[in-house]
C-alpha cells in the first residue's frame, strides 16, 4: 500500500497529437490529443477499431515516430529529449514485427542482447534464461524462418524481453494465434505485470482486454473517449460487456457530435 | 555501448545473416566467378580469331577496266612467286618465317564500268575494296620519270573492308620495294643509297593488351553485382520483412546501423572482387591463351593484381553507400531492384569513358566519380607510373563522395514515412482525376523534373558545341529558345497538368520595392564576389588553357554582333529562364520544407551543376545561392532576375565597353593570365559594400502571398 503511495507514474502521456500528409496536400489527424498515464504494475488497454491511432500512438511513445505535438515521459525520460534512453527502457512488441529468417532464436536473442549493450556472455545467459522461460529450447537452434505463427511470436516476446525492461509496449501481441498460444502469451503478460513491469496493451479482442486490463482507455477517431477500469466503465455506459459499452460509447459520442455540431 | 562496439555487433550478424543467404552466394561467387571470365575470355577469343581470319581471307576485289585487271592479278601473282622464294631461301638459311608477310589471296576481282559504280560497289558490300590506277602506262625498273598513282577504295569504317585495303597497300608497297631494288642494282647502287637512315622502332609500353582495356570496367562491373543484392537485401529487404522496426526500436543510433550494414556490403563485394580477380587471373594464366598471356604478361602481375584491389576499396565504398541511400528510400525488394538499375546506368558512363584508351588519369578525370576510378585502375594495368599526389586525389574525393552518400543514406533510412508507409503508391501521383488545386510544387516534383531536365539539357549543350563554319549568333539563338522550352516550358506543361497554380509556384508575383532594389545592388555587384572567387578557384584548381581559349574565342565572335542582341540572348533570356526554373520553380518545391538554408543551397548546387562545368561550378554554385537568397526572401523571382540579368550584362558589357573597367581602375587583361588578378582594394570595398548592402535590405522575409495555414484552428477548437 505504501508503495502505491510513492509510485509515480511509469508511463505519462500528455497531449500527444500525431499527424499525416494526405496525398492530396490536407492532412489526417491521427492521434489527436492523447493524454494518459499508467502506474508501475499496471496493464493499460488502449482499445479501439481499426484505424483509430492505438498502433500510432503506441510507435509515439516508444520514440519510433515523433510526435508532431505533445510528449510522453517513459520513466522518466521525455521521448523527444532522450530517445536513447526511452528506448533501453523499453520492451516493444507487434504482431508483425518480423525475425530474421536466416538467424536462430538464439543467435537473435543474443544479438537483440548486444544491441543493448550486454558482453556477449551476458547476453549469452540472458538468452538462456528467456529461452527457458517462454519454453523455446525445443526450436532454439533452427532458423526463424521455419518456426510457425506461435512459434515466432514467442521468439518475439522473448527478442522483447531481453534488456529486462520495465516498461513492456504490446501492439496487439495476440494477433492471428490460436487459442493455446493466446492463452500462453495472455498468461504470461500476466506474469509479468506481477513482478512490477508497466505494460501497455493495445488490442481490439474486447474480451482479452476484459479478462486483463487493470486500467482501459477507449480511443476513437485519435481522441480518447472513455477512461477507466472495467467497473468505472461500466457505470458510465451503464452496460455489462465491454464490447456493448465500446459501442454505447462511440454512439453516444456521435450522437454528442451531432447535436452540437 | 561505444559506437563501434554497436557497429562491430551489427557487421557481424549481417554479415552471417547475408552469408548464410544462398542467392546472396550465387550473386557473389558463381556469376563472377564463371560467368565473367567466360565472358572475357569468350570475347577474347573471338576478337582474336577475326583478327587472324581476316589477314588471310580470300578477298574480293573490283577494278576499272580489263587492263586494270590483268595489271592487279599480275602484281598480285609476282608479289606470290616473290614472296614465296624469300620465304624458301629463309628456311633454307634456318631463319624464322612466322613474321614474313602472307601472300594476297584473291577470290575473284570484279569489273566495273566507271569509279562510281566502284565506289557504290564498296559501299554496298559487294566487293571488300576498288583498286584504281591513275593510268594504263606500263612502268618497268628503266621508267625513272613514271609515277602511277594507285587508288585504293575502301569503307575504312567497316572491317573486312579496311582490312582488305591495308593489304593491298602492303602489296603495293612490297612492289615498289622490289622495282627499287632492282634499280639500284642496275645502277651499281648500294641499298644504302636510298636509305641513309632506316627507322627501327622498339616498343617500350607495356603491351596493351585487350585485358588491359576491358578489365578495369569489367572488374567495376562484378564490384557492383556482387553487392546488388546484399545492400537491397539489408535495406528494402529489412523493411519489407517488418524486421526494421524491432530494430530502430533498439536504442541504437541509426548511423551506426547504416554504416554497420555498409561495411557488409563492402566486405561481401570486396570478397567478391578477390575471388573475381583471382579468377580472371587464373583463367588467362592456365586457359592456354597465348597470345593474352604473351601480351599481358607485363600487367597481369599478383602485385599489380593486389593494389587494383586496394584500389577497388574506395570505389566499392562509394558505390554502397551510393546503393544502400538508393535502396533505403525503397519500400519493397522489387523497388529497390528498379532503382538500382539506372544508378548502375549512371555509373557505367564516367567508368566508361575513362575506359577509353585515350582517356588518361588528369585534370576532371582525377575527381569524377567512377571515372577516376577506372582511370586510376586502367593506367595501373597497363603498367603507367601513377604519381602519389593523383592516387591520393582520387582515394580522397572518392571518400569525400561516399561520406555524403552515407550521410544521406542514413537520413533516409531513419526517416518514419519510410519505415512506416504502408499505403500509397506510384500509380495514384500519376493519376490527374484525384489531384487537387495547389499553390506549390512538391520537394519530389520539383527534383524528379529537374532530374529529367538534367540529361536533356546536357544532350543539348553537348548538340549545340560550337562547330567549324558555324556562326555564333544561330549557336546563341538555339541554345536560347531551346532554353525557354525546357527551362520555362516544361515545368509550366507539368504544373498545368499537376493542376498547380502556376504564379504561385513559380513565385511570380510583384515584391515590394526593397527587394527589387536589393536585386539592382545585388546584380551590380555580384560580379565583384564572383571575380574574386574565380581568383581564388584559380589558385586551387587552375583552369585549362583551352577553356579559356574557347571563351576568348566566344567573345571575339560576339564582338561582331549587334550588342542588343548579344544582351538579350546572353544576358536577358538566361536570366528570366534560369530564374525561372531553379529559383521559381525548383526553390518553390523546395520551399514546402520550411528550411531556408537547406534547401537555398541544394537548387544552388543543382544550378551549379547544369553548368556542367567543374571549373565553373564554384562560382555558378555561388551566384545560385546568392540569387536563391533573393527569392526566398522576397517570394518573388522579380529580383534575382533583375541581379541575375545585370550580373551577366556587366559581363557581357566587358566585351563591347571595355573602358568602363578601366574607369573604375582595373587594369584592363591583355593577356590570359591578367584575368586571374586580384581586383583593385578600392574595387573590392565598394563592390562589398554595394553587395552586402543589397543582401542586408533583403534581410527581413516578405509575408506578402503566405498561404493562409490550413490547420491553425484545430488547436483550439
Amino acid at each position: 500500500m505504501d508503495d502505491k503511495a510513492i509510485t509515480m507514474s511509469m508511463l505519462v502521456a500528455d497531449n500527444l497529437v500525431k499527424t499525416f500528409p494526405n496525398p492530396d496536400g490536407g492532412e489526417k489527424r491521427a492521434v489527436d490529443g492523447l493524454s494518459f498515464t499508467v502506474d508501475r504494475g499496471q496493464i493499460y488497454g488502449l482499445l479501439g477499431p481499426n484505424g483509430a491511432g492505438k498502433t500510432t500512438t503506441l510507435r509515439m511513445l516508444s520514440g519510433l515516430m515523433t510526435p508532431t505535438s505533445g510528449t510522453a515521459t517513459l520513466a522518466g525520460f521525455d521521448v523527444g529529449r532522450d530517445p536513447m534512453e526511452v528506448k533501453r527502457v523499453l520492451g516493444f512488441l507487434t504482431a508483425n514485427t518480423g525475425l530474421y529468417q536466416r538467424l536462430s532464436p538464439r543467435e537473435l536473442l543474443i544479438y537483440f542482447g548486444q544491441l543493448y549493450g550486454m558482453a556477449v556472455q551476458e547476453a549469452g545467459a540472458r538468452a538462456d534464461h528467456l529461452i527457458e522461460w517462454l519454453r523455446i529450447g525445443e526450436f532454439s537452434h533452427l532458423r526463424c524462418g521455419a518456426l510457425s505463427t506461435g512459434q515466432k511470436q514467442r521468439v518475439n516476446i522473448a527478442r522483447a524481453l531481453v534488456p529486462d525492461p520495465p516498461i513492456l509496449i504490446m501492439d496487439e501481441p495476440t494477433l492471428g494465434l490460436d487459442v493455446l498460444s493466446n492463452r500462453v502469451i495472455l498468461e504470461f503478460i500476466k506474469r509479468e505485470r506481477d513482478g512490477g513491469k508497466t505494460i501497455i496493451l493495445s488490442t481490439h479482442y474486447l474480451d482479452e482486454a476484459e479478462d486483463m486490463c487493470d486500467k482501459i482507455g477507449l480511443l476513437h477517431d485519435g481522441q480518447l473517449v472513455a477512461e477507466g477500469d472495467l467497473a468505472s466503465l461500466r457505470g458510465l455506459a451503464g452496460e455489462q460487456r465491454l464490447s456493448n459499452i465500446f459501442l454505447k460509447l462511440i454512439h453516444a459520442d456521435e450522437m454528442v457530435g451531432a447535436i452540437t455540431g | 555501448m561505444s559506437a563501434r562496439h554497436r557497429i562491430h555487433t551489427i557487421y557481424w550478424k549481417e554479415l552471417i545473416d547475408i552469408l548464410r543467404d544462398r542467392r546472396t552466394l550465387i550473386a557473389m561467387i558463381v556469376v563472377p566467378i564463371v560467368l565473367y571470365p567466360l565472358l572475357m575470355l569468350g570475347s577474347v577469343q573471338a576478337v582474336t580469331a577475326q583478327g587472324e581470319s581476316l589477314s588471310v581471307e580470300q578477298l574480293v576485289l573490283g577494278t576499272v577496266g580489263n587492263q586494270a585487271r590483268g595489271r592487279l592479278l599480275r602484281m598480285i601473282e609476282s608479289d606470290r612467286v616473290a614472296l614465296e622464294r624469300r620465304k624458301a631461301e629463309a628456311e633454307a638459311q634456318g631463319e624464322d618465317v612466322s613474321e614474313l608477310p602472307e601472300p594476297l589471296q584473291v577470290s575473284k576481282v570484279k569489273l566495273f564500268g566507271s569509279e562510281e559504280a566502284l565506289a557504290e560497289a564498296v559501299a554496298t558490300r559487294q566487293i571488300y575494296a576498288g583498286v584504281v590506277f591513275s593510268d594504263n602506262r606500263l612502268i618497268g625498273p628503266q621508267h625513272y620519270d613514271a609515277q602511277v598513282t594507285v587508288t585504293v577504295r575502301a569503307d575504312f569504317e567497316e572491317i573486312r573492308s579496311s582490312f582488305a585495303a591495308h593489304r593491298l597497300e602492303a602489296l603495293i608497297g612490297r612492289v615498289n620495294e622490289r622495282m627499287t631494288q632492282t634499280r639500284l642494282a642496275a645502277e651499281r647502287l648500294p641499298p644504302q643509297f636510298f636509305e641513309p637512315f632506316v627507322v627501327e622502332e622498339v616498343d617500350l609500353s607495356s603491351p596493351p593488351s585487350i585485358l588491359g582495356q576491358i578489365l578495369p570496367l569489367i572488374l567495376i562491373l562484378m564490384t557492383i553485382t556482387g553487392a546488388i543484392y546484399p545492400a537491397i537485401d539489408l535495406t528494402a529487404g529489412e523493411r519489407e520483412r517488418g524486421t526494421l522496426e524491432t530494430l530502430m526500436v533498439c536504442p541504437v543510433p541509426v548511423m551506426d546501423l547504416v554504416v554497420g550494414k555498409f561495411l557488409v556490403v563492402t566486405t561481401v563485394a570486396i570478397m567478391g572482387a578477390a575471388l573475381n580477380l583471382a579468377s580472371v587471373t587464373a583463367t588467362v594464366y592456365y586457359g592456354g591463351f597465348d597470345q593474352v598471356i604473351a601480351s599481358s604478361e607485363g600487367s597481369l602481375r599478383i602485385g599489380t593484381m593486389l593494389l587494383i584491389l586496394l584500389a577497388l576499396i574506395p570505389f566499392a565504398v562509394l558505390m554502397y553507400a551510393i546503393m544502400i541511400a538508393v535502396c533505403s528510400y525503397a519500400r519493397t525488394f522489387k523497388e529497390a531492384q528498379n532503382y538500382v538499375t539506372p544508378v548502375i546506368l549512371a555509373v557505367l558512363i564516367p567508368g566508361g569513358i575513362a575506359a577509353f584508351p585515350a582517356t588518361r588519369l588528369e585534370g576532371i578525370m582525377l575527381v569524377m566519380p567512377v571515372g577516376n576510378m577506372v582511370a586510376l585502375t586502367k593506367e595501373m594495368l597497363l603498367g603507367g607510373a601513377v604519381g602519389g599526389w593523383d592516387i591520393a586525389m582520387v582515394l580522397f574525393s572518392t571518400s569525400l563522395y561516399a561520406a555524403a552518400a552515407i550521410a544521406i543514406a542514413a537520413g533516409i533510412f531513419g526517416k518514419e514515412s519510410v519505415v512506416f508507409s504502408d499505403a500509397g503508391s506510384f500509380g495514384s501521383m500519376f493519376s490527374r482525376r484525384l489531384l487537387k488545386r495547389t499553390n506549390a510544387a512538391t520537394a519530389s516534383m520539383g527534383l524528379l523534373t529537374l532530374a529529367l531536365l538534367f540529361p536533356l539539357w546536357f544532350y543539348v549543350q553537348t548538340a549545340l558545341s560550337p562547330r567549324e563554319g558555324e556562326s555564333a549568333i544561330s549557336l546563341l539563338q538555339n541554345s536560347a529558345w531551346l532554353m525557354g522550352l525546357l527551362f520555362v516550358g516544361l515545368p509550366v506543361v507539368l504544373l498545368v497538368y499537376r493542376k498547380v497554380n502556376v504564379a504561385s509556384a513559380l513565385s511570380l508575383r510583384i515584391p515590394s520595392p526593397r527587394y527589387m532594389l536589393g536585386g539592382v545592388l545585388v546584380g551590380l555587384s555580384a560580379w565583384v564576389v564572383t571575380h574574386e572567387l574565380a581568383v581564388f578557384q584559380q589558385m586551387v584548381v587552375a583552369t585549362p588553357e583551352a577553356v579559356v581559349n574557347s571563351s576568348v574565342q566566344m567573345a571575339e565572335a560576339l564582338k561582331a554582333m549587334n550588342p542588343l542582341v548579344v544582351i538579350f540572348l546572353i544576358a536577358l533570356v538566361p536570366a528570366i529562364c534560369e530564374e525561372t526554373l531553379f529559383r521559381g520553380f525548383l526553390l518553390g518545391a523546395l520551399r514546402g520544407s520550411g528550411r531556408r538554408f537547406p534547401a537555398i543551397i541544394a537548387s544552388a548546387c543543382i544550378f551549379g551543376v547544369f553548368h556542367f562545368f567543374i571549373f565553373k561550378f564554384v562560382l555558378t554554385a555561388s551566384l545560385g545561392i546568392v540569387l536563391a537568397y533573393l527569392c526566398w526572401q522576397s517570394r518573388s523571382i522579380l529580383p534575382s532576375v533583375i541581379a541575375h540579368f545585370l550580373h551577366n550584362g556587366l559581363q557581357v558589357s566587358t566585351i563591347f565597353a571595355p573602358e568602363w573597367q578601366q574607369w573604375i581602375g582595373i587594369p584592363t587583361a591583355k593577356e590570359g593570365a591578367a584575368e586571374w588578378a586580384h581586383l583593385p582594394f578600392h574595387v573590392l570595398i565598394a563592390g562589398g559594400v554595394v553587395f552586402v548592402i543589397g543582401i542586408g535590405i533583403c534581410r527581413t522575409r516578405s509575408l506578402r502571398g503566405l498561404r493562409t495555414p490550413i490547420v491553425a484552428s484545430a488547436e483550439g477548437a
